[in-house]
């Protein structure tokens, strides 16, 4: 899946490691999903939602 | 926010975990198959010393489960990756290995102890692979 993780994490000036603190995953986690070798749980999709204030369709979205 | 210390803490007690009932089940493997020649092979000594390696593996056990529901969800994946190769080669390989010994092709008798080793490796291997993948 696509995301704008990396972008939304930029906007706020927060590292890998600030945003896995808050997500409560390691960084390599947050890493993963960035590069798009993982895609994260539900629960987790929520989690950086909600960190993020937006919905989980405007951060993830299907290859094309 | 969350202190991850936390989590990664629970992990890492985990994983010592892990490591100490892997150490004992090997430990114990050991001397149920080997050790017991020190004090004779009576069968009061062989079933003592099988209890005591089953009592180590139910515990291994154990500590694998507790450390599979404490790790991140990026690392239960390499897990489950790992197991599913480990558990998958060890047994192809094992019986690859039977039928070449049943047609004489080959000395080596595969026992249950082959299949244990094969799936260990591949097992180690690919637990390792899957953490280089996710650096």
């Amino acid at each position: 899946m696509r995301n704008q993780l990396s972008a939304l994490r930029a906007e706020r000036q927060w590292t890998q490691a600030d945003l896995a603190l808050r997500v409560e995953v390691s960084r390599q986690t947050i890493n993963a999903i960035e590069k798009g070798k993982y895609d994260p749980s539900l629960p987790l999709a929520f989690r950086l939602a909600k960190v993020f204030e937006r919905r989980i369709e405007e951060i993830f979205a299907e290859d094309a | 926010m969350v202190d991850v210390t936390a989590q990664t803490t629970r992990e890492m007690k985990q994983t010592v975990q892990l490591l100490i009932w892997t150490l004992a089940w090997v430990a114990s493997l050991a001397i149920a198959m080997f050790g017991t020649q020190l004090w004779g092979r009576t069968p009061v000594v062989g079933w003592i010393a099988v209890a005591i390696n089953l009592a180590a593996g139910a515990g291994w056990i154990i500590a694998h489960v507790r450390f599979l529901r404490a790790v991140g969800e990026l690392q239960r994946k390499v897990q489950l990756d790992a197991m599913g190769l480990g558990l998958g080669v060890g047994i192809v390989g094992s019986c690859a290995l039977a039928a070449a010994n049943v047609l004489g092709l080959i000395a080596l008798e595969a026992d249950a102890a082959v299949f244990a080793v094969i799936a260990a490796v591949v097992y180690a291997l690919a637990t390792l692979a899957g953490n280089l993948r996710y650096r």
